[in-house]
């Protein structure tokens, strides 16, 4: 999928998160924020860019504002974000597990 | 209890009477109504006003929670309302003013600072990465010498007055570096006038023509600047356009000098450009000093040229003195668009 414009998805309260996104030609830039940073960013990290690769991103920025969100809201807020910014409604959810 | 806050977009225009309890709800927090807002997200407690934020296209202003519900997390779902709010109405990028005391509160709702101007205001942005990656697109332009010159341009539309100020800063420094204001808030179109000023600087040859951005002259930075026909201003304003020019901006470039106009009949302009030698040149910063080189205006028949004059004459088609205050490709594009489009409305 391809980011083509800014979206954005989930919330900033607590065990929630905020994703955006935004089209980016030359790099995949993830940027992750998180109350937890210190115990957890290595794993936020590595969710976010399972779920993006998952869904053959290749190009964006990626800006993460956790809030203490547990692996499946991540994956979910990602795919929220990522299907909105590509402009698609269709997602292969089979190869979203 | 949660689900007893009620959230709801409010257009001022609308609901006067809502707008009588966010006066209150901002004065009881010392913050002022500002005007401007095209929309509010309020929330409601039991049918009384307990926060309230303003939206002015991508500016966030006027947030205040009552004090009796702070400490229930009401705050982040206000700041997630007016983020979703501000993407409905097609808004990802956003900027937030605030007063400095409530930084820590903004940096919850994802928000970084970007300028302060001590005691009084906070200017922030929903990214931790913006403001960088936008300077390293400027860092890949920099030119080497002693003494690299900027000026920002609005030129609405691109006159003689502009080519002369051009000219003489190209010719006082090493490389001159110009940017085309963004916002499109003028008569003319952001894209008419940047190829306006593309037009008519084309031959100068130690000169990077740039694209405006939300951080210079933009509703973002210097709302007040927009507003001039209306005959409001705030100068407090010009503080953090400025700032930002001086810590952000002129470092990543290495700007040494910034160039402006003489402008007599604009007061706006005016006091643009006495903030200007202030807040470069003489305020205590982090950043170096950047000083200020004013070029008086020149001058038809006495009187100085300025794009309002064109934009006045316009009004009445009078291309015969129009002819005597442009270059020739924006007299070219005045007589294509005024009998094609009727662009005047000056």
């Amino acid at each position: 999928m391809r980011i083509i414009k800014q979206a954005v998805a989930g919330t900033l309260e607590s065990s929630d998160l905020l994703v955006k996104v935004e089209p980016n030609d030359s790099v995949l830039d993830i940027v992750v924020r998180s109350e937890v940073i210190k115990q957890f960013g290595k794993q936020i990290r590595r969710v976010v860019a399972e779920t993006l690769a998952r869904m053959d991103v290749d190009q964006g920025t990626v800006v993460i504002e956790d809030k203490g969100a547990l692996d499946y809201a991540i994956r979910a807020r990602v795919q929220a974000a990522v299907l909105r910014g590509s402009g698609s409604d269709e997602l292969n959810w089979g190869q979203m597990s | 209890m949660d689900r007893e806050f009620q959230f709801s977009v409010v257009d001022p225009n609308e609901s006067a009477t809502e707008l009588v309890a966010v006066r209150a709800l901002l004065a009881a927090n010392q913050l002022e109504f500002d005007t401007f807002n095209q929309v509010w997200a309020l929330c409601h407690l039991h049918g009384r006003l307990v926060a309230c934020a303003g939206l002015d296209h991508n500016v966030i202003k006027c947030v205040a929670v009552a004090k009796e519900v702070r400490g229930e997390s009401l705050s982040l779902r206000l700041g997630s309302e007016v983020t979703a709010l501000a993407a409905r109405r097609g808004y990802f990028h956003l900027f937030l003013y605030s007063p400095p005391h409530n930084r820590e509160l903004f940096r919850g709702w994802g928000f970084y600072p970007l300028i302060e101007v001590p005691d009084l205001v906070l200017l922030m942005e929903n990214s931790p990465v913006a403001i960088e990656r936008y300077r390293d697109l400027l860092r890949h332009q920099k030119r080497p010498g002693a003494r690299i010159g900027c000026i920002v341009l609005n030129a609405n539309p691109f006159t003689l007055g502009h080519r002369c100020l051009v000219e003489t800063a190209a010719a006082g420094c090493d490389w001159l570096h110009v940017f085309v204001v963004r916002e499109d808030a003028s008569e003319f179109s952001y894209g008419d006038r940047f190829s306006l000023v593309a037009e008519g600087v084309k031959d100068i040859a130690n000169l990077t023509l740039h694209e405006g951005s939300d951080y210079i002259i933009s509703r973002a930075t210097f709302p007040g600047y927009f507003l001039k026909d209306k005959g409001t201003t705030d100068r407090s304003w010009a503080a953090i356009d400025l700032l930002l020019f001086r810590e952000y901006i002129a470092p990543a470039l290495g700007i040494t000098h910034r160039y402006v106009g003489t402008e007599p009949f604009d007061p706006v302009t005016n006091n643009y450009n006495a903030d200007m030698k202030y807040w470069l040149d003489k305020a205590v910063s982090t950043a170096e000093r950047i000083t200020v080189v004013e070029v008086p205006r020149e001058s038809v028949n006495g009187a100085p040229i300025s794009a309002s004059r064109v934009r006045k004459l316009l009004a009445h088609a009078d291309f015969e003195a129009i002819s005597h205050l442009v270059p020739k490709t924006t007299l070219e594009f005045l007589k294509r668009g005024y009998s094609a489009v009727g662009v005047a409305q000056a």
